[in-house]
């Protein structure tokens, strides 16, 4: 066999152990509910529920942040995060949560928060440009 | 129907769209002549083709800076009816900022990489001689595929492309637009975004896009090498191009990296973002590809390799535009753009190009030079071909897990990326990077076609094993070996590539001056590898902190690093091995910076060292973002940066601002019940945080507008308060005017107390001292983390080094191509 071939079949089989080990590595998407069933950690994705508290208290607890979210499935849980209130939390549309159910709250060791507002702000505040017009 | 609104300035937006349209036009007729004076003019000399497609080059690039120029003017003079200058600009902008809101968008960014796509285009006209006609008919190529992204014209009821001179009313809807007189509603515009108001926001995006540009060039050059059947000619004017294109790439990625390291919130200079991966993609192709372009001019090997490498870092380019601007990293990146309706417009760029490299691979594969022989095992070109493939192997990689969302798009399943991402990468890359680094010292050991073989086995295993023992040493000293051991692989191979290269260097110095580029380039990136290394891997959060209160039995048990630290302002915490304190604030609306003193103190309570950081945070529409502020040293940086803050200043917007201040009675709120102590002149009165001595009483105080008669008197107390080490001076004021009793209390804000004189008491000669302290919780705080990373300069400087070699090595090259 020439060098080349083998050297060829060593990188095909390097290849293949990547995908192999991004897969096994891989985590998924799922719900609280699949939350419950399983250790591993999942990705979770969800909206927050503003009308409940957003518990942030720094002079108790520098990094006890917790809130409610409801994922895709309408579930809502506790979250607990061991972190500071992300910036922008409140203006968030849309949260994906890395971590694993402890009890009945989930702990999350990753928020990612999309808030479209803070790359298209295509959101015209009338109210406040309107206030202004009346006060000159 | 037709509403006329008042107040807009059309004309620089139709200016500007007609040199869009006019660029597109052009860019389209560059294309379609320099195509037939390569096909119809072949072998003439003189081409009224090629004339037609240089004229309407020229005619794209001023269109392109007519296009720059009716932008800026709109900007600069903020009409806020166009959405681009309302979106990402607004009045309170500095000038400079200005500038940088211009590539803010993404019509923006497409317009500076076609700007730099007409600049080298430029440069090619003027270069390139003989290989102007088809090389050229790709880069018009290129500038025709970003004409149609800023186009935003509407085309059988599809809109192309998105014009950066789109009107707000068109943009949004909503009923004021109804309105004629919209704009005099519209004062200011949103804003630039607060993390990119950054002096490194004006240089590092013209960097990063002047690279993708220039990836162009060499593929331009490969393609029209194998469309003329000129297989061996394009290598050699293609490599200065594409080691031009690795420069600026490489520099663009590292300003963007220390953009996020200074004044991002991150914690650290790469966080293997989706968007920050898609970034390096071309940038390691290109690399790869350089060395097999070499291996091929040199031995006539690898062929295959170095057209595939080129084709594909160009087409990377475009996937890589395509994942951050298509919306599709939604889920995973923070950085990425939301999907500006172009999804499938940049789906279809990518395709394009794709198709139009696999086409000539395939149509030509027959008749490309593939070597027949195999590779000597003892040479230069057979590891250098190794090091490429191993390159390409490690982008598959970072490729493969970056697209998890495209994989997912494209066959509907629902993987998500490995939950503890930054490890995985973090392990599977430095896997690659070790044997990269490795080869980049044992290539150049081996010599061209054959070397003597015992010699090398002798000078690489002397060299492996002197930087096995300094990998050792430094592993030991810096904490690496506490690592992952895949980390203590990568460093060897860094520490000896360092080494193996700076032998060889010594030998350019002694004459071999052909040398230097190479050997630079490779002790730079060596260094930036160590750099990462020990920076990333052992930097220390010195602000953990485990006092928590615990919410629940389950939070306490948590294992994660609570990283987070509360510092009440003017009492200093430890931390590591600093005494830290929060000494006060200042306001520069709106932002305000925390003075954080940071303090070493020896053993013998001498302080060695002692420096002040300042990170800023930044208040816009009630929401904070923070800053950090580095100390750096030459072997470590101090990192600190706020994570949250009490209160937030009236000046800001904060909750003290407004009426509530002035009423005194909902101004005592704010403090405990106050104590009252009767002293004399000389007495001091204890409080939870430190005492007030009362030094003296001065008959003749004076209060600020308000006269006194002779039967009025007024007596001021004066205090220090002396609290966590520091001493401050107040005097509340004790008055009887017409009869009546006043007094003047002050604060002592900075302490937290307020301070009454609130009686005489002849008797016993004491006078009452009224203490008001604020409540543990209404204390000024911050909630601050600070990270120590040791030894980043490497990263930092190995950067520098490396593009100097890179520059070497372009005039070599560019050298070598006159002499050809």
């Amino acid at each position: 066999m020439k060098k080349s071939a083998i050297f060829g079949l060593v990188v095909i089989a390097i290849a293949i152990a990547v995908i192999i080990s991004v897969y096994s590595n891989s985590s998924t998407y799922g719900s609280f509910d699949d939350a419950l069933k399983t250790k591993s950690e999942l990705h979770i994705v969800g909206h927050l529920n503003k009308s409940k508290e957003l518990f942030y208290d720094a002079t108790k607890d520098a990094n006890y942040f917790s809130f409610y979210m409801k994922d895709n499935k309408g579930e809502e849980r506790k979250v607990v995060f061991t972190g500071t209130k992300p910036e922008d939390f409140e203006r968030s549309e849309q949260l994906v949560l890395t971590g694993t159910m402890v009890g009945n709250e989930f702990h999350a060791k990753k928020i990612l928060m999309k808030c479209p507002s803070k790359y298209t702000q295509d959101k015209l505040e009338v109210t406040e440009a309107t206030a202004k017009q009346a006060s000159i | 129907m037709d509403t006329v609104f008042k107040g807009e300035h059309l004309l620089p937006g139709q200016i500007g769209q007609f040199f869009i349209v006019l660029s597109f036009g052009a860019a389209l007729l560059s294309f379609l002549s320099y195509y037939f004076s390569t096909t119809e003019d072949a072998g003439k000399a003189d081409s009224s083709w090629q004339r037609l497609g240089r004229i309407g080059f020229y005619i794209n690039s001023l269109s392109i800076l007519g296009m720059g120029v009716c932008l800026f003017y709109v900007i600069y003079n903020h009409y806020f009816e166009y959405h681009y200058a309302w979106a990402y600009t607004s009045r309170s902008l500095p000038v400079y900022y200005i500038v940088s809101g211009f590539w803010n968008g993404q019509e923006g960014g497409f317009l500076l990489w076609s700007f730099w796509q007409a600049v080298l285009g430029n440069i090619l006209i003027w270069r390139a001689k003989s290989w102007e006609r088809p090389v050229m008919t790709f880069v018009a190529l290129s500038q025709v595929a970003l004409g149609t992204m800023v186009l935003g014209v509407e085309i059988f009821g599809v809109r192309i492309g998105s014009s950066p001179f789109l009107l707000l009313r068109n943009a949004l809807e909503g009923p004021i637009f109804s309105n004629p007189d919209y704009l005099s509603f519209i004062k200011d515009g949103q804003g630039m975004n607060p993390s990119l108001q950054n002096y490194w926001m004006i240089i590092h995006p013209p960097t990063l896009f002047l690279g993708f540009a220039s990836m162009v060039v060499p593929f331009a050059y490969a393609m029209a090498g194998l469309w003329q059947k000129k297989y061996k000619e394009w290598v050699g004017p293609a490599i200065p191009y594409a080691l031009f294109g690795c420069m600026i790439l490489g520099t663009g990625v590292i300003m963007g990296s220390f953009w996020a390291y200074e004044s991002l919130n991150f914690g650290g200079f790469w966080a293997w973002d989706p968007v920050e991966n898609a970034s390096i993609f071309p940038w390691i192709t290109m690399v790869a590809a350089v060395h097999v372009l070499i291996v091929y001019k040199n031995t006539g090997h690898s062929y295959f390799t170095a057209t595939f490498l080129v084709l594909i870092s160009f087409v990377l380019v475009w996937y890589s535009s395509f994942l951050s601007r298509s919306g599709i990293l939604g889920d995973t990146s923070v950085h990425s753009f939301t999907d500006n309706g172009m999804f499938w417009q940049l789906v279809i760029g990518v395709l394009l190009f794709l198709v139009l490299s696999v086409v000539p691979l395939v149509a030509r594969w027959k008749e490309m030079p593939i070597t027949k022989k195999d590779e000597e095992t003892y040479s230069r070109e057979f590891w250098m071909f190794v090091g490429a493939v191993f390159l390409g192997l490690s982008c598959f990689h970072l490729v493969v897990v970056t697209s998890v969302p495209v994989w997912n798009a494209m066959f509907k399943t629902k993987i998500a990326p490995p939950s503890d991402i930054v490890k995985h990468y973090n392990v599977i890359q430095s896997s690659f990077a070790f044997i990269v680094t490795l080869l980049t010292g044992v290539a150049q050991f081996l010599k061209y076609k054959k070397t003597d073989v015992t010699r090398f086995f002798i000078t690489t295993g002397i060299y492996l094993l002197f930087a096995a023992l300094v990998t050792a040493l430094v592993v030991y000293a810096t904490g690496v070996y506490k690592l992952n051991f895949v980390f203590v692989l990568v460093m060897w191979g860094s520490v000896y590539s360092v080494i193996a290269n700076g032998k060889i260097l010594s030998e350019a110095f002694k004459g071999q001056v052909k040398l230097a580029g190479s050997a630079v380039a490779h002790i730079g990136f060596g260094l930036l590898m160590v750099g990462a290394l020990i920076a990333a891997g052992t930097s220390n959060i010195i602000s953990i902190n485990n006092t928590g209160e615990g919410f629940s039995p389950e939070f306490a048990k948590e294992q994660n690093p609570r990283e987070n630290i509360l510092v009440y302002q003017n009492q200093s915490v430890k931390m590591g091995d600093y005494l830290v304190t929060y000494t006060g604030d200042s306001i520069s609306t709106p932002n305000i910076y925390f003075k954080v003193d940071y303090k070493k103190v020896n053993a013998a309570g001498k302080v060695e060292n002692e420096f002040v950081l300042k990170p800023k945070a930044l208040i816009n529409r009630g929401q904070m973002s923070a800053s950090p502020d580095t100390k750096h040293y030459l072997l470590h940086d101090m990192y600190t940066h706020i994570t949250m803050f009490y209160p937030v200043p009236a000046a800001l917007g904060g909750p003290d601002g407004g009426a509530a201040a002035h009423d005194e009675a909902n101004d005592d709120k704010s403090y405990d019940a106050p104590v009252s102590h009767e002293v004399a002149p000389g007495d001091t009165i204890k409080y939870r945080d430190g005492y007030i001595l009362l030094k003296s009483l001065n008959k003749e105080a004076k209060v600020q507008n308000i006269p006194l008669s002779d039967s009025d008197v007024a007596i001021g107390a004066k205090l220090e308060v002396v609290t966590h080490g520091k001493t401050y001076e107040a005097t509340p004021v004790y008055m009887i005017k017409n009869g009546n009793v006043f007094d003047f209390a002050r604060k002592v804000e900075d302490a937290g107390l307020k301070l009454r004189f609130s009686k005489v008491i002849p008797e016993n000669k004491k006078v009452e001292i009224m203490v008001y302290q604020q409540p543990e919780s209404k204390k000024k705080f911050i909630v601050m983390k600070a990270i120590q990373f040791p030894y980043i300069n490497f990263f930092w400087s190995g950067t520098i080094i490396m593009v100097i070699g890179f520059f070497l090595s372009i005039r070599r090259r560019k050298k070598e191509v006159k002499v050809a």
